[in-house]
């Protein structure tokens, strides 16, 4: 059986044909305005409503002042944080993209160009993102900036915001790689939605999408500072609003780097073993 | 430019018994059987070749081209094209092959062409004015140049694979796999495009590989084929030579002028060859290729004809005729 041997000559992708293709995929999902618009509107109010009823309802039952170390307005600006960053992060749109080549043999276009498959979907996740991620951002923003009673020490600085997007292009590309893993499984499994699944529960749970990770007790803190899924939402949120500083931001970040690689270690070595499995199916 | 060695490729299938006892069972355990996709085919095409690749549904054409282009890794053999081997997917092998499938689309559904053409540009790194160039080149030919703003979903399934076919060769492939171009076009699109492959071959001389369920394509394409049948090759050489290995006879048809007596088959008429009909309208003989003449001639002078008509073998139906036969057909 031939065992594939070291892809020679494969090298990177030049930053050039990266643009080309995140530019291009950004094109196609701004040609579907009415997608674009309906998904930024109902998508971000649908869930800030959610958040809003929800933690309102909490505080009232439970009388308390603070919840998780934050007031109610005061948990209120971590979830938008939370829903406008998680926009930059989760690329929802491109989910499943790399399972979908694998069984629907659209990966046999990308094993024909001269370029390496995982940098190409990354360049189109973030196209896909980037687009309609920053205009909601600036749009919401702005109805929070209007609308919300923003606590005087979570107003976000130039710093916080730039530290904030350090930290969300770090998250984009953690939560990329380790969904390109899990669905590079699709080489061997018929079916990697159930494992979709879990990780999205497992990400949203532990990573502060669902509920802000102060309230978990204090055993479970050590924890979920160690591993990857707080950089997706609460890492990058909390870094917007001022509840982390430059010290704490620096040691995150390495952290998540060093989770970046890991992933990437892992993704490589799925596909390597992976491929040699690929039936090319759909030509 | 392209080499195959005894290429072979095996799939392991899951098998499952049928109803809900054997969907529990495989919950549990699940039987794979093998299944012989290519049994070690040896072949070479050269620079300006159009070889075709022709067999039945399975025989195995498509597994041989994803080998050759590197989408899947063979089970056993050796290939090479332009000197290295596919599945390794060298870079400075993926820039110089292209493949053409006419079954699925590989543009960008919702843009222009020629969107999808500037990324190919960066992907292929093509010079600005040699992408120019060839772009201009290639939609002159194909005649697509008011097509090239207009999103792909919007063109029509012959104006769309024009895109393709310029989408491929924007690069200069010196390689090029083409699996069943034509399908699904009318008429005058499959005209066009075979024109456009021969055209191109002419001024490029790429090694083409081609793979088609339609015979037109393969005669006015392929001066020579390679016949698949259950994974093996069981003829690989020039398309004539297949009809007259493979279809001995032609048919001989006179259309009679009544003269009020029906002819008779003579003994003279069965020593040409052998008498398929005989009435007052029609006279139609069955004679060995080298006969015709002679036969012709005797028919001519014996019988009021009308009309004749000296009838070919269908090159489809020889071609089916090797599908189902066992052995190899001998070159």
């Amino acid at each position: 059986m031939h065992r594939g041997g070291r892809v020679r000559g494969s090298g990177g992708m030049s930053p050039r044909l990266f643009w080309s293709v995140a530019s291009l995929e950004a094109r196609t999902h701004l040609s579907y305005r009415f997608n674009f618009w309906l998904n930024a509107l109902v998508g971000f109010l649908v869930e800030l409503a959610i958040a809003w009823f929800l933690w309102d309802a909490v505080f009232r039952v439970a009388e308390e002042p603070t919840i998780g170390g934050r007031d109610f307005d005061g948990t209120l600006v971590y979830y938008l944080a939370v829903i406008l960053l998680a926009k930059l992060v989760r690329g929802r749109e491109f989910e499943g993209a790399v399972s979908h080549d694998i069984y629907e043999g659209g990966l046999n276009r990308y094993l024909v160009f001269p370029a390496p498959y995982v940098p190409f979907k990354l360049a189109q996740r973030l196209g896909s993102m980037l687009a309609p991620g920053i205009a909601q951002m600036v749009l919401f923003g702005a109805f929070a900036a209007v609308f919300f009673r923003v606590p005087e020490a979570m107003r976000p600085t130039a710093a916080s915001a730039l530290g904030a997007l350090a930290a969300v292009a770090m998250a984009s590309l953690l939560y990329f790689l380790m969904d390109a893993a899990i669905h590079m499984v699709a080489f061997w499994a018929d079916n990697v939605w159930s494992l979709d699944v879990a990780k999205w529960f497992v990400a949203s749970l532990l990573g502060g999408y669902m509920l802000p990770l102060s309230v978990f007790p204090d055993w479970a803190q050590r924890p979920l500072e160690l591993l990857p899924f707080r950089f997706f939402f609460d890492f990058p949120a909390r870094v917007l609003v001022r509840e982390i500083g430059p010290g704490e931001w620096a040691l995150g970040m390495a952290l998540c780097a060093f989770w970046c690689l890991v992933c990437a270690g892992i993704c490589r070595w799925i596909w390597r073993r992976g491929q040699l499995t690929y039936t090319g199916i759909g030509i | 430019m392209i080499r195959a060695d005894a290429l072979a490729k095996t799939f392991k299938v899951h098998k499952k018994e049928p109803g809900l006892k054997g969907s529990l069972k495989s919950l549990f355990r699940r039987e794979t059987i093998e299944k012989h996709a290519v049994k070690g085919v040896t072949f070479r095409v050269d620079e300006g070749e159009i070889v075709g690749l022709v067999g039945p549904n399975g025989a195995g054409k498509t597994t041989i081209v994803k080998m050759l282009a590197g989408i899947i890794h063979p089970t056993a053999g050796e290939a090479r094209v332009l000197d290295y081997r596919p599945w390794e997917r060298d870079n400075r092998f993926r820039g110089r092959i292209a493949l053409i499938m006419g079954q699925k689309a590989q543009l960008w559904w919702d843009l222009p062409a020629a969107d999808c053409f500037l990324l190919l540009k960066e992907i292929y790194r093509i010079p600005d004015d040699r992408y120019r160039a060839t772009l201009h080149e290639l939609a002159r030919m194909l005649d697509a140049e008011k097509e090239l703003n207009i999103q792909i979903r919007r063109l029509s399934l012959g104006e769309r694979m024009k895109m393709e076919l310029i989408a491929a060769l924007l690069h200069s492939p010196r390689v090029v796999f083409l699996d069943e171009p034509t399908t699904g076009l009318d008429l005058s699109a499959q005209r066009a495009i075979r024109d456009f492959i021969l055209s191109y071959r002419e001024q490029h001389k790429p090694a083409m590989l081609v793979t088609s369920h339609y015979m037109e394509d393969i005669q006015r394409l392929c001066e020579r084929i390679l016949i698949l049948r259950e994974g093996e090759i069981v003829y690989d050489g020039p398309l004539a030579r297949v009809v007259e290995r493979y279809a001995p006879h032609k048919v001989i048809r006179a259309h009679l002028r009544r003269t009020g007596e029906p002819p008779q088959p003579t003994a003279e008429l069965r020593a040409l060859g052998e008498v398929v009909q005989c009435d007052e309208d029609q006279l139609c003989l069955r004679v060995p290729r080298a006969d015709v003449a002679r036969a012709s001639a005797k028919v001519l002078e014996g019988y009021a004809v009308a009309d004749l008509a000296i009838e070919e073998m269908d090159i489809g139906t020889i071609i089916e005729r090797i599908f189902r036969e066992r052995g190899e057909v001998q070159a």
